[in-house]
């Protein structure tokens, strides 16, 4: 079962990605060379990536206070946000001819968030010895890391979908639309639960009150 | 102590119960004294959080009219009064404007000196309409605005009688339409007798007169901002409905001083809670310096739905020697004090009946150690006194403003002791001990004052001379890596390890 999810072959298999967007993204999908539980798990690394970074990374380039980062908040966000552009994608990718199935998207999403991983640490690390006037340097680790990123992003889903470059952004919006649905009705349902519960707790006391 | 109290059994008893009430006493005192104060004692700090500190000043006494004697009658309640003013020979002038007086009194506030209710104008004995402002130029001569009589009244020093000298009415210039009418509320008068008066209903500025009372420009004024949406809407909106829309006009000022070199310090009331105090130079720019923040209007945490709630409403501002100065908020009565860079240093003061807080704040005063704060409502004045705390903060600032910052860090220090959240203390410490070269404790008190700007400073020259130190060492270490690297790859190279590897992928 590990062996099966965390071989030598696939633990290494992310960082081939980094460098050969195209070709490995392709393998990915055709011949199985991803792991969902890897991509989850780079995921998980990337959450606490992002905590560090808010909570050590040096003062000078840092706005944030320590004292009100929760690395398990953030985790669950982070977890939940992962899920909800995942579902998404593969909501709308399922109606036009994607030809990604979920756990490709799951593991290309994943799998993309390695360079920021990196530029978060080397980031924070970097910025313990950076003055004020070199924060351009920092800036430069997280812009090249949120680029890598995007650009593997675009590409993963371009690639497992085996969409052009034009139905991708234009599945991409629509992805965002979808998850914006989602999360309305989430909204929804959960207060609709909530006043039923209400509803059923005040018949309860009228009539724990009656005898 | 036996010895002392004598011998036997029952004095031993009795010394220990004495020492135990000397315990019990000194206890209960110090409590006292940190918890009496009837208002909250805050700051904020560098992410705008609301910090508790200790009280700067705690209420001292208040002064009514009741208690006061003149002829051996007493003066009566102030009724509404409406400035309040410090001369140089240390005498309080109260616009007592209800009464259509103004009061003097000595420095402790204990007795009357005067009470001017009349002067001679051309000839005629003329009783004040309602004094609303007082100033004292340097030769001692009282400047008294008074609106309804709409002129501003100069009379001589008190040993010359209180002699009429002149006055300032209906001034004359094309910049006024013809419907103008002159109705002085606040007046301030620098080193050269210029004449600075906030009237009634002029949006234009602060008035500017010369010495012999000839109107010249109007000074200072207050800039008007529209938000974005704003200008939207009026870019959306037809000539006609523009109209009839509210109009955006500058406010008018609400409160003058000046300091010793005339630059004129002024008061509005800003809704948009950034800056409700100007410095004014000689032609009428704002000079004023703020902080970090860039917020020099009170109350930066001021929100919700209730009264009590919105922008701080800054009503007056005192300047009190060495680029200090404090204004007054009379949406909740709270006493903020800045100094020459825009740093909040203390707050207190509040709305309520206890002493030591007011109803209607209009008028603020200082005086050595004591702030004196006018209440209209009460026909009052509230006496603050400086705790060991404020007066560690007043001299390190004033230290610090001649430029003394070595001297400071002793203060600093001790402030810090009272108080370790004070960020600007932090600070102090830490570019002096830049200046002395210590990096690593400047590294750590500017790291503690959230300064970037000094802290990066005090980092740089740590690195660089950590740097210095140890590049030997740093190079060595490279090198043997670099030379490491190489063989390694070699050995593995040899193996065909690398082959192997390439052909999983």
């Amino acid at each position: 079962m590990l062996k099966k999810y965390f071989s030598k072959e696939k633990l290494l298999y992310p960082f081939h990605v980094l460098t050969h967007p195209v070709d490995g993204f392709y393998e990915i999908r055709h011949r199985g060379m991803g792991s969902v539980p890897l991509a989850i798990l780079i995921m998980i690394v990337f959450s606490f990536c992002f905590s560090m970074n808010r909570m050590m990374a040096s003062f000078v380039v840092n706005d944030v206070d320590p004292r009100s980062v929760n690395s398990v908040t953030e985790l669950g966000a982070v977890m939940l946000l992962y899920f909800l552009i995942c579902v998404g994608n593969w909501s709308i990718t399922c109606l036009m001819n994607g030809e990604g199935r979920f756990k490709d998207i799951l593991t290309a999403v994943g799998y993309s968030f390695l360079p920021m991983i990196f530029a978060f640490v080397i980031g924070t690390v970097f910025s313990q010895i950076v003055a004020n006037d070199e924060t351009a340097f920092y800036r430069i680790i997280i812009g090249i890391g949120v680029i890598w990123t995007g650009a593997l992003l675009l590409v993963g889903i371009m690639t497992i979908h085996n969409y052009t470059l034009g139905k991708t952004l234009v599945t991409l919006v629509l992805s965002f639309f979808s998850i914006c649905l989602i999360i309305f009705i989430g909204i929804v349902f959960f207060d609709l639960i909530d006043q039923v519960f209400g509803f059923v707790k005040s018949v309860y006391t009228e009539l724990l009150f009656r005898t | 102590m036996r010895h002392r109290l004598g011998p036997g059994k029952p004095n031993k008893i009795r010394s220990l119960i004495l020492i135990a009430a000397c315990f019990l006493i000194a206890a209960e005192t110090t409590v006292a004294v940190a918890d009496s104060v009837p208002y909250d004692t805050y700051n904020y700090d560098y992410r705008e959080n609301i910090v508790p500190t200790p009280a700067a000043y705690v209420p001292l006494r208040s002064v009514s009219g009741v208690s006061l004697l003149w002829n051996d009658e007493s003066i009566g309640a102030f009724q509404s009064p409406e400035d309040l003013c410090v001369s140089a020979d240390n005498k309080v002038y109260l616009a007592d404007t209800g009464n259509k007086r103004v009061v003097v009194l000595n420095l402790a506030m204990t007795e009357v000196l005067e009470v001017i209710d009349s002067y001679d104008y051309n000839g005629t004995k003329t009783e004040f309409g309602s004094v609303t402002g007082l100033a004292i130029s340097n030769s001692n001569q009282l400047y008294i605005a008074d609106k309804t009589a709409k002129r501003v009244i100069v009379l001589e020093s008190a040993d010359k009688d209180r002699k009429y000298v002149k006055c300032i009415e209906n001034p004359q210039s094309e910049l006024f339409s013809e419907d103008f009418s002159f109705t002085p509320t606040k007046v301030t008068v620098d080193y050269a007798d210029r004449v600075y008066v906030i009237a009634q209903g002029k949006t234009e500025g602060i008035m500017a007169f010369d010495e012999n009372g000839e109107f010249t420009s109007f000074f200072g004024t207050i800039g008007v901002s529209l938000s974005p949406w704003q200008k939207f809407w009026r870019r959306l909106a037809t000539k006609e409905q523009r109209a009839k829309q509210q109009m955006f006009i500058a406010t008018e000022y609400t409160g003058v001083d000046i300091d010793e070199a005339g630059f004129v310090y002024a008061t509005y009331i800003d809704e948009n809670a950034k800056r409700s105090v100007q410095r004014l130079n000689p032609k009428g720019m704002d000079v004023i310096v703020a902080g970090e923040n860039g917020n020099l209007s009170g109350d930066l945490d001021y929100f919700g739905t209730s009264d009590y709630s919105g922008p701080s409403m800054i009503r007056d501002v005192v300047y009190r020697g060495k680029g200090l100065y404090s204004v007054i908020d009379s949406k909740r009565g709270r006493i903020f004090t800045y100094d020459a860079e825009g740093n909040l240093l203390y707050i207190f003061g509040g709305l309520g009946s206890q002493a030591g807080t007011f109803y209607t704040p209009v008028a603020i005063e200082a005086i050595g150690n004591m702030i004196l704060v006018l209440d209209k409502n009460r026909g009052e004045i509230q006496v603050f006194t400086e705790t060991e705390y404020g007066q560690l903060i007043n001299q390190a600032v004033a230290l610090r403003y001649d430029g003394d910052e070595t001297q400071a860090v002793d203060k600093w220090m001790q402030v810090l002791k009272k108080d370790e959240n004070f960020e600007l203390a932090a600070v102090g410490i830490g570019k002096a001990y830049l200046t002395a070269g210590d990096n690593e404790k400047a590294m750590h008190y500017l790291r503690l004052g959230n300064s970037r700007l000094y802290y990066s400073i005090a980092f740089k020259r740590y690195r660089n001379a950590f740097l210095k130190q140890h590049l030997g060492q740093i190079l060595t270490v490279a090198i043997i890596l670099v030379v490491l690297y190489a063989v390694i790859m070699k050995i593995l190279s040899k193996k065909n390890l690398i082959r192997k590897q390439e052909e999983v992928w």
